[in-house]
């Protein structure tokens, strides 16, 4: 079994350390949710309101409101992804590396 | 078509839908008549794939190359190559077919088959990259004890992979008989035989450049028959969907779901399913140990979101323009009513709409590649959980000689070829739809929960893994055995003794019951040794192997 050694308890007392693993956590589970989320509200609005979802988004219109959502949580998973790879590129990995870089042996 | 109702991930789901279409609509197909255009695309491939295989090899030496391509592939191309898992040739035809004859209910496919990677992405492929070797259950047995946890992601994973790769055969067989007019028998052989070359020679390195090339192939046909569908739209969304709504026979009906939607918990099921089986599939979670480091799997599968987005997204445009273009048009319609070749035809009918005859075979090639791909990385991931989980960590204790255990997933790979074979010919006609529902609910109650507990409970215990593991196991099992799909279309009782055709949220709620109890209960030494091994494995999936980057 794998016991803590000299480094691992380094990097625990590492405030650093527990700022990457916080702010990785709130954004991770963040960004899952608004996801998930959305999925429920399509989900649920296909069990009890189908007729809505194929009501047109704007009076006149054809393109209807199923469709619409459909590509909305597309683009949502899109923008999401970029920004999430946009943090852990700026943010994540220059505090990874700072972390390391303070470990001694 | 009968499978229309309830239907779960992408690609294993179409499967369900495409493998009962196949089946009802063979005898209506196109007879013998040969596309000669697709032929021949079919052979460059088929050179291609080989030359590139007898490539690999020459580079396939050691574990490290056999199992994750020496771990030298770079992000974009894995992400390309895990679109190509992800895109098979029944996510491309089955969903169509679905949004062509359902409409809607299509959409619930498209949404969820995008949303399980961005879990994946979320939530595992950093970590599983950073605690990993060469497949998923080297994490779950990171700091619990190796050999019975081992064991049970082995089966897990065999339990995804085998009855996911007998369940595509079937089907490709029944597939490719209508595409290229080849016996049924012959074609199963053709892919068998491909796909043990593949994996056998030419290891993970083969394996995934026949995947990016399937890849590019499959998003570039796709975006030529959206483009052509659009072009002949005038570029007007709009039209496109009132076109649909007047040509097809369900009218306006179509933009409302109503055809799986039917009722809470199958709904759960299925989201279920395709947000958290995706993170549970074997040959998918193999792929993040071929890149560098944890950065290169994030973008990985950044990328492979990206093309899985928008390859979702066209497929709605193709299932409308199929509708506008295929089904009102006597050239495809057959004696019987309904398309020649079943529903799942509706997209390669519109690529001959699109493209004539050449784009017809181009399109033809692209879904027998596509069927090559992805068999090939479900065996290699099968391979692999018999010789690196198995043989080297559960027989071995870690402690394998390289040649042999080599040698061992290489004899693997052949039994496992010749054994699907077998059964895929056995099975010509037969409902395997079970077979597919059987790998979707256990990637989704076994896998998925034992690989998410074991990287982010602290809690968790070796006994935690293996009561919830094993529970959510016999659940799915058990459940798929009394649901509708078996009880009563194979058994042929009157009455399903379950009532629900998917059981992934009873199963995986299983396996989260019996991990939480057997884990906290848990008094033993054992367990609170990997407790308090918890923090080591933490910082590792955090950070990356520190000793090495100090």
């Amino acid at each position: 079994m794998k016991m803590l050694s000299q480094i691992d308890k380094q990097i625990l007392n590492d405030k650093d350390f527990h700022k990457l693993v916080r702010v990785r956590h709130w954004v991770s589970w963040s960004f899952l949710l608004v996801l998930l989320g959305l999925y429920l509200v399509f989900g649920l609005m296909s069990v009890y309101t189908p007729a809505l979802l194929a009501r047109p988004v704007f009076a006149g219109g054809v393109v209807p409101v199923g469709i619409a959502m459909g590509y909305l949580i597309l683009g949502m998973t899109f923008l999401l992804t970029a920004v999430y790879v946009w943090i852990a590129n700026g943010f994540f990995e220059p505090l990874v590396q700072k972390i390391i870089a303070g470990v001694e042996r | 078509m009968r499978a229309k109702s309830g239907l779960g991930r992408p690609s294993l789901a179409a499967l369900l839908v495409l493998l009962s279409v196949t089946e009802t609509h063979a005898a209506t197909a196109t007879g013998n008549r040969l596309n000669i255009t697709a032929i021949l695309m079919f052979f460059v491939f088929i050179a291609i794939t080989l030359f590139i295989t007898w490539w690999a090899a020459s580079r396939t030496r050691t574990r490290s190359d056999f199992y994750a391509a020496g771990k030298s592939i770079g992000g974009l191309q894995n992400g390309l190559a895990i679109a190509g898992d992800f895109m098979s040739a029944a996510t491309f035809l089955g969903v169509t077919a679905l949004v062509y004859s359902t409409g809607m209910d299509g959409m619930l496919f498209i949404i969820g088959g995008t949303l399980g990677w961005a879990v994946i992405l979320l939530l595992v492929a950093e970590r599983l990259r950073n605690l990993g070797q060469y497949t998923f259950s080297d994490v779950v047995a990171f700091r619990l004890e190796d050999k019975p946890v081992r064991t049970m992601s082995a089966i897990g994973s065999l339990a995804v992979a085998i009855p996911y790769l007998l369940a595509q055969m079937v089907g490709a067989g029944a597939l490719i008989q209508i595409l290229f007019g080849l016996p049924y028998a012959s074609a199963v052989v053709l892919v068998g035989v491909l796909m043990t070359l593949y994996v056998m020679f030419g290891g993970m390195l083969a394996t995934t450049w026949i995947q990016t090339i399937k890849a590019v192939l499959l998003l570039t046909g796709g975006t030529i028959i959206a483009v052509g569908v659009m072009l002949l739209m005038k570029f007007d969304f709009g039209s496109l969907v009132s076109a649909a709504v007047e040509t097809h026979s369900k009218g306006p009906a179509i933009m409302a779901p109503g055809v799986m939607f039917t009722d809470l918990v199958t709904i759960i099921s299925i989201a279920l399913a395709f947000v958290f089986g995706t993170a549970g599939l074997p040959h998918v979670l193999m792929r993040f140990f071929t890149v560098p480091n944890a950065r290169q799997a994030r973008r990985s599968v950044a990328y492979a979101i990206g093309f899985i987005g928008y390859f979702q997204s066209l497929i709605f445009i193709i299932g409308l323009g199929a509708v506008v273009y295929v089904s009102q048009n006597p050239e495809f319609l057959a004696p019987g009513g309904g398309l020649i070749g079943g529903s799942n035809m509706s997209a390669v009918h519109l690529s001959k709409v699109i493209g004539g005859d050449l784009f017809l075979g181009f399109i033809s090639a692209v879904a027998f590649a596509t069927i090559l791909a992805v068999v090939s990385g479900l065996t290699l991931s099968a391979a692999a959980a018999v010789s690196h989980d198995l043989y080297a960590n559960v027989i071995c204790h870690g402690n394998s000689d390289r040649d042999t255990e080599l040698r061992i997933s290489r004899i693997t790979t052949l039994v496992i070829g010749v054994t699907t074979m077998a059964l895929a010919i056995l099975l010509e006609g037969e409902n395997v739809a079970v077979l597919a529902l059987i790998a979707l609910a256990i990637a989704a109650s076994v896998n998925f929960p034992v690989l998410f507990l074991s990287m982010y409970w602290s809690k968790f215990t070796t006994r935690g893994a293996l009561a919830g593991g094993y529970a959510g196991l016999a659940t799915a099992l058990v459940l798929v055995l009394l649901g509708p799909t078996v009880w009563v279309t194979l058994l042929g009782f009157d009455k399903p003794v379950f009532p629900y055709r998917y059981p992934t949220l009873f199963a995986m709620l299983a396996n989260l019951v019996f991990a939480y109890w057997f884990s906290v209960s848990d008094k033993t030494h054992r367990a609170s040794t990997e407790r308090e091994s918890f923090n080591a494995q933490w910082i590792r999936s955090e950070l990356g192997p520190v000793e090495e980057k100090i």
